[in-house]
């Protein structure tokens, strides 16, 4: 929280000039009193938030606050599992920010005033600002099914927020007998990442494969259908044999109790015992939307989905999984799309104009095999208030590909990687 | 050199019949910014296997996006992207990374590759590709400090596509070639910066 820098200082002078000559209405003589805007979370969100608002108007005071040093990433953290890679190679730091004129503080948020605009952290003081943007994740709903909690995940870990609980679950694998049963419960929607238990499935089907043939992988579902289902069980098949089996909500899928000590899930029809549980709980806006009252009966965000800015508190914006956001999935890559969107519209409403027509873009990849991947792709566009499909557009990779196709789709997913990252951080 | 000729006219009477898209106009980087989740930040690629499109020239860039849309061009994903957008949105998007500069991969492939690729581009590529992939146009993109990844996946489509690759002279030029000449290729490309 040092003071202006003499770099930003003339960047920001620098800016005013090209406002006034452009006929655009500044909001101050100097840099001192321009627009404040404090951006909360530093993920696939906030950073990109913070970033592109900059990039748009270098004049802006843009302060960041996110409570760890480094960053994990969630997309590509199932790969930990199968042992293709390890955290490190998904950790990343807020240095390249810094280098953008960005303050980047380290703080833990515990309640924002919108009455006085100002955030409040466990540090001294608080943060003023003129344009709140929040991006705080998920958080998990531990009452939908009955005898789990958050203490429980010390045995049965969820591994949906990348870091110790990925860990702990790789350990458990790892320590499982050949023969065993890992069972993956999947979350009733909306949640986090909609491919990401079946991409799980087959991830651990692949540690398995190598180390402990005879094991199964089971996953039980709160639901019926799931995000590109005809490719991954297609996948699934032809990677990993009979090893997957998955148990639709119908079929008695759905998971109603757990025994975390002795690992007995009950289900509507039958209990199952597994040697590894992974329990994916199911999901709602991260707490500090809850704490500052902009979560909605549903547990999430509503906001104007041509700017972000919560329909509950002025000035507010909120970004990311958290968001109500029509037909935009929970992804890393529609956060970010999200984030550049919401840069856009308050930079204009900081410059006295009106928030600018949305383009979204959704792309998310999923990794079978080391040599075979799928994706699903969506183009977005704004009617009558809403995030809709551009009809004709998007839509999944081609069932039964010829194996050039899906193993390019790995590297397409691994640039995919490199590239959304470098976004964020640098 | 006919190609840019036809270019503002193609667009010029698509928008008119394409009108009612979006409720309003999108700018070019509302637009453009949507690609860099996988093209990197204003088109500068930081992964092998995605191109870096900043900096390449506009007629190229709408005439490779345009083919993507209609299916002309194969891919994995970018048809389905494309599909997304009116022919005035792809000539914005356009627009907006030929205004990029353009950034080479700071690797450098082995002084084999490169004698080897130097050779076959001498050969077989200099004629559209002048100065060690360096100069382009609305025909021939910027090769040089390209991904190597990204060269050899395309040179490798076309050569399954023989003479159905577009244009069909490097259909022909590219069939005969092995993998080691296609890797050697690109990694020549890649190493001109």
């Amino acid at each position: 929280m040092s003071g202006i820098t003499r770099r930003t200082f003339l960047q920001a002078s620098g800016a005013v000039a090209a406002a006034s000559a452009l006929g655009l209405p500044t909001l101050s003589q100097g840099a001192e009193s321009k627009a404040r805007v404090v951006v909360i979370g530093g993920g696939y969100g906030g950073t990109i938030a913070a970033k592109y608002i900059r990039m748009a108007d270098p004049s802006v005071r843009v302060t960041l606050i996110e409570k760890e040093t480094s960053y994990i990433s969630c997309p590509l953290s199932n790969e930990v599992l199968s042992g293709e890679r390890d955290l490190a190679s998904l950790t990343f730091n807020y240095r390249g920010l810094g280098k953008r004129g960005i303050t980047v503080v380290r703080d833990e948020v515990v309640g924002i005033d919108p009455e006085k605009r100002v955030v409040k952290g466990k540090g001294k003081g608080g943060y003023p600002y003129d344009r709140l943007v929040i991006s705080p994740g998920i958080s998990f709903r531990w009452d939908a099914i009955r005898g789990m909690s958050e203490a429980a995940t010390e045995t049965i870990p969820h591994a949906w927020k990348a870091g110790p609980q990925t860990t702990l679950l790789q350990k458990q694998l790892k320590a499982m007998r050949n023969g065993g049963v890992c069972i993956i419960v999947a979350p009733p929607n909306p949640f986090r990442c909609p491919p990401g238990p079946y991409e799980r499935a087959a991830q651990i089907a692949l540690y398995l494969k190598h180390h402990k043939p005879k094991s199964k992988v089971l996953i039980l579902d709160a639901k019926d259908a799931f995000s590109k289902q005809a490719l991954f069980v297609e996948g699934w098949k032809r990677n990993y044999g009979d090893m997957i089996e998955w148990v639709s909500a119908a079929a008695g899928g759905a998971v109603e109790a757990i025994d975390p000590k002795k690992r007995v899930l009950t289900g509507s029809v039958e209990e199952f015992k597994g040697d590894v549980v992974n329990l994916i709980p199911a999901q709602k806006a991260g707490a500090l939307a809850e704490i500052a009252g902009l979560t909605d009966a549903s547990g999430w965000c509503p906001v104007d989905q041509q700017t972000f800015e919560s329909k509950l508190h002025k000035d507010i914006y909120v970004i990311g999984d958290a968001a109500i956001a029509g037909a935009l999935p929970k992804s890393g890559y529609a956060a970010n799309t999200q984030a550049k969107v919401c840069a856009a519209a308050i930079v204009a409403a900081l410059n006295g104009q009106p928030a600018p027509e949305p383009s979204y873009v959704n792309t998310c990849y999923s990794i079978i095999a080391p040599d075979y991947g799928i994706s699903v792709a969506g183009v977005y566009q704004l009617k009558d208030g809403k995030i809709i499909d551009v009809p004709g557009a998007g839509g999944l990779s081609p069932a039964n590909a010829d194996a050039r196709t899906r193993a390019i789709e790995v590297q397409f997913a691994l640039g995919w990687f490199r590239n959304i990252t470098a976004d964020m951080f640098s | 050199m006919i190609r840019s000729l036809r270019l503002p006219l193609a667009v010029t009477l698509l928008a008119t019949a394409m009108g009612a898209h979006a409720d309003g106009i999108r700018t070019a980087p509302m637009l453009a910014h949507t690609c860099a989740g996988c093209h990197g930040t204003n088109g500068a690629s930081a992964g092998e296997f995605m191109p870096s499109i900043a900096g390449m020239d506009k007629g190229y860039l709408y005439s490779v996006m345009s083919d993507y849309k209609s299916g002309m061009r194969p891919s994995t994903i970018m048809g389905r992207i494309m599909k997304g957008y009116t022919e005035r949105e792809i000539w914005a998007i356009a627009g907006f990374f030929a205004a990029q500069p353009w950034t080479s991969t700071d690797r450098v492939a082995s002084a084999k590759a490169v004698h080897q690729g130097q050779a076959i581009h001498d050969r077989l590529c200099e004629s559209c590709h002048d100065d060690g992939g360096r100069e382009q146009d609305d025909e021939s993109p910027r090769l040089a400090g390209q991904w190597a990844g990204y060269t050899r996946y395309v040179l490798d489509v076309c050569r399954s596509q023989g003479e159905r690759c577009r244009p069909p002279k490097m259909g022909t030029r590219v069939k005969a070639l092995s993998d080691a000449e296609i890797q050697a290729l690109a990694s020549f490309y890649e190493s001109e910066k």
